[in-house]
């Protein structure tokens, strides 16, 4: 009776460690404008992102996935303050906190409170973000906005600006 | 007019000139067309196991690279933009070559073989290489 139970429970373990849904994409889109220059703006449109509904997250991009709609600012990203040949790659891994919040099978907009960490120029800092989570018709998207200080990524790029604002968009398949 | 005078606005007028340059350039400076670059050809597969195996030695090869990818389709989106996305088949299951057009090539179906030409952008693991920026080869 005692290996029944066992199994029992242990089945009931394994469907619900199956029963765990993860959502995907390839092209996610993040954006940054510098706070001081809106000139200086960049749209990456090819960021794979995948969301867990355990809360778990993340977000990689390719720094040269970058557009810049100025060619010569685009070079100057890359060769001068982002150096995308030493670093090629930006992270970002964390959880949604307030996962409890979140009913990935009912239509709604959720607040979610986003804590991980940010990886960019080579530099791991603490990140956290208050973004947005959007359950429609069995579609799941995410949204977030957040400030890069450039200098918390040992990025010099006080020629042109110290901070930018970095804006999140995934929609998941 | 006093010497130093004519020296000052004669620095002024080179700064001027120069700082106009440097804008001018800024502004106008037109992006890459790969159309015009001679690529390397390479097929999916190829490109994927290159970075599986020794990404650093892939990143010298093909970052930045005009890449001439020839593959077989495994589905097509369009991306936030508007822009059309074609993902090429490899033996992984789960990896994928990301390949976003600047023009659009019409509908490509699943599981036929196109050439596409783009700019490589490196290797994100366990999901895909992309390239972007690119033509049909027709």
């Amino acid at each position: 009776m005692k290996k029944i139970i066992l199994l029992a429970a242990l089945a009931i373990g394994f469907t619900q460690l199956n029963a765990q849904k993860q959502f995907g994409t390839r092209n996610a889109k993040v954006s940054f404008i510098a706070t001081n220059d809106e000139d200086v703006k960049a749209v990456n449109n090819e960021v794979a992102s995948r969301l867990s509904d355990n809360g778990q997250m993340s977000f990689s991009l390719l720094v040269k996935g970058f557009k810049f709609e100025y060619a010569e600012m685009q070079e100057k990203f890359n060769n001068d303050y982002a150096e995308s040949n030493k670093f090629p790659r930006a992270e970002f891994k964390g959880n949604i906190s307030n996962i409890k919040d979140i009913n990935f099978t009912k239509d709604g907009s959720y607040k979610a409170i986003v804590k991980g960490t940010l990886t960019l120029h080579g530099v791991t800092k603490p990140l956290t973000v208050n973004g947005l989570i959007t359950v429609k018709a069995g579609k799941v998207s995410a949204t977030g906005k957040f400030p890069i200080v450039m200098k918390d990524f040992n990025i010099d790029a006080s020629a042109v600006t110290e901070k930018v604002n970095a804006d999140i968009n995934a929609v998941y398949q | 007019m006093k010497k130093w005078t004519k020296i000052i606005l004669t620095l002024v007028l080179v700064g001027a000139v120069t700082g106009g340059i440097i804008v001018y350039r800024i502004f106008t400076k037109p992006h890459r067309d790969v159309t015009t670059e001679n690529a390397i050809a390479i097929k999916a597969q190829a490109l994927f196991e290159a970075f599986k195996n020794d990404e650093a030695a892939a990143n010298a090869k093909y970052l930045d690279k005009a890449i001439e990818i020839e593959g077989e389709v495994l589905d097509q989106s369009t991306n936030q933009d508007g822009q059309l996305v074609v993902n090429f088949k490899t033996d992984d299951a789960f990896f994928v070559i990301n390949c976003t057009f600047k023009t659009n090539p019409g509908e490509l179906k699943p599981g036929t073989t196109i050439r596409f030409k783009g700019i490589c952008t490196g290797y994100i693991p366990d999901a895909n290489v992309v390239i972007n920026e690119g033509v049909l080869v027709p």
